[in-house]
């Protein structure tokens, strides 16, 4: 590799760690208002953090078992939905994880 | 079945049981909410190649299915071998072949112990840590090439299969597009699992040429194998690889369902003949040469041996000819129409 040349897998690689806890965060985020997958899928599209379903349904899974968001089948428009909600338990992990977020912000902003 | 059916069918091949259907609903919901947004921004009804464009881009269904498995086991050494995706398959196959191998250790030490002789539990360790050992092995090699050309081609996949189409780098069509009944297509699943477990025969009957306690265990200190073995020896080989060749050719054509009915007829036929000279000989293990003293009990054991080899010779044979009276009959019950569907065409933008 020339000097001064990225290597395109590495940096996608890193780019991926970065963004996978920011992810939670924001899918956190966003069910502070109840939504079922699709909606929430684009919500997170619309605010520049586009997840694709193949993360998104595992990542919530993952996150009810461990008792931070809370579903329920409803029907709307005639047709069954999960939606998914912050649990109690969820709300208090969020508001930390905020906390710690913006005390990394605030160091990084520092440092560049 | 139309192609999203399809796809969430191969989905679910690969999850996990206990939650299947809850995932498969909240992805089918997902799917029909999108192709609905596109619907309305079109102002028209998707066509099938727009399905099929929103079906690709969500993946191959076994890495899809592979990232809800939460326990995320995998084999490794130093390096992955074989990842989540292949692990819940390589364990169904190994767990197969171990439990048929034990059936038949146990079978063979039963048969000993009613004869009289004196088993140590140290022969029945022995011989069954061998079997894990190469089983073991043989497997793992075979499912880490597997896992090699999935991690290298990942989007190979299409939806003629059941299992959600590992395609082991074979690229024939490129169309998901709907044939006339793709249900009845042959599962790339199933010629995979026939290829490998072919390939563990193979090597298994190879070493037992040479080695035949991996069939008789520690009593082939006393017994050996008949000569009919070696005599059949290469028949039974060919017809394997017949099997080999004859899944490796539905892997790339699924759609060749009269080429296998025809084939496994011909096949049926030739280890039905195969069983036909088995039990003619009569006689399928002896007392070795070695035996020494005490040949007259180990004459007894291959007796018993004999006996129980006999039995299942006939009801193989049985069970044997009802199936390939089926398999004709079916055969000759299908509708006229040519080996195998009509071929599918590349769509016009090549993906």
């Amino acid at each position: 590799m020339a000097p001064g040349t990225i290597n395109h897998d590495l940096f996608e690689n890193l780019r991926l760690e970065l963004r996978r806890g920011s992810l939670i965060l924001a899918v956190l985020a966003a069910l502070r208002k109840e939504q079922y997958g699709y909606t929430l899928r684009k919500t997170l599209e619309e605010q520049g953090m586009a997840i694709d379903e193949g993360t998104l349904y595992p990542l919530l899974r993952r996150l009810e078992s461990q008792g931070l968001l809370l579903s329920e089948w409803r029907e709307e428009e005639k047709r069954n939905k999960r939606f998914y909600r912050l649990s109690a338990d969820g709300k208090v992990t969020l508001k930390q994880l905020l906390a710690e977020w913006q005390s990394i912000n605030a160091s990084l902003n520092g440092m560049l | 079945m139309d192609l999203m059916d399809r796809y969430l069918k191969a989905v679910g091949k690969a999850l996990p049981e206990a939650q299947r259907e809850d995932i498969i609903r909240e992805l089918s919901e997902d799917i029909r909410s999108e192709m609905e947004d596109q619907q309305s921004e079109l102002g028209r009804p998707l066509t099938e190649a727009e399905q099929q464009a929103l079906l690709k881009q969500r993946g191959n269904p076994l890495l899809l299915a592979a990232r809800y498995q939460q326990d995320d086991r995998r084999v490794a050494f130093g390096r992955q071998l074989i990842g989540p995706v292949l692990y819940p398959f390589y364990i169904k196959v190994l767990s197969f072949n171990l439990g048929l191998t034990f059936v038949v250790i146990g079978t063979i030490f039963l048969a000993l112990s009613l004869s009289g002789q004196h088993i140590r539990f140290n022969d029945i360790l022995s011989s069954c840590l061998l079997q894990l050992f190469i089983q073991l092995g043989v497997v793992t090699l075979i499912f880490s090439l597997v896992e090699k050309s999935l991690t290298k081609h990942p989007d190979r996949w299409d939806l003629s299969g059941t299992c959600g189409g590992i395609r082991l780098g074979v690229k024939i069509e490129k169309d998901i597009s709907t044939p006339p009944d793709r249900s009845k297509w042959i599962s790339r699943f199933e010629s995979v699992s026939i290829i490998i477990a072919c390939m563990v025969a193979l090597v298994w009957m190879t070493g037992v040429q040479s080695y035949p306690f991996l069939i008789l265990g520690p009593a082939a200190a006393f017994l050996k194998l008949a000569p009919i073995w070696y005599q059949v020896y290469f028949p039974i080989v060919f017809l394997t690889v017949l099997e080999i060749v004859r899944a490796i050719i539905n892997l790339v054509r699924p759609d060749w369902t009269l080429f296998r009915a025809v084939y496994a007829v011909f096949v049926h036929c030739g280890g039905l003949a195969i069983v036909y000279f088995l039990i003619r000989a009569g006689s399928w293990v002896i007392a070795a040469d070695s035996a020494g003293g005490g040949t007259s009990s180990y004459a007894n054991a291959a007796q018993i041996v004999n006996q129980w080899i006999y039995y299942g010779l006939l009801v193989t044979a049985i069970l044997s000819t009802m199936m390939l009276v089926v398999r004709v009959t079916r055969l000759i019950r299908r509708p006229r129409q040519g080996l195998g569907s009509p071929r599918i065409t590349e769509p016009a933008n090549g993906n």
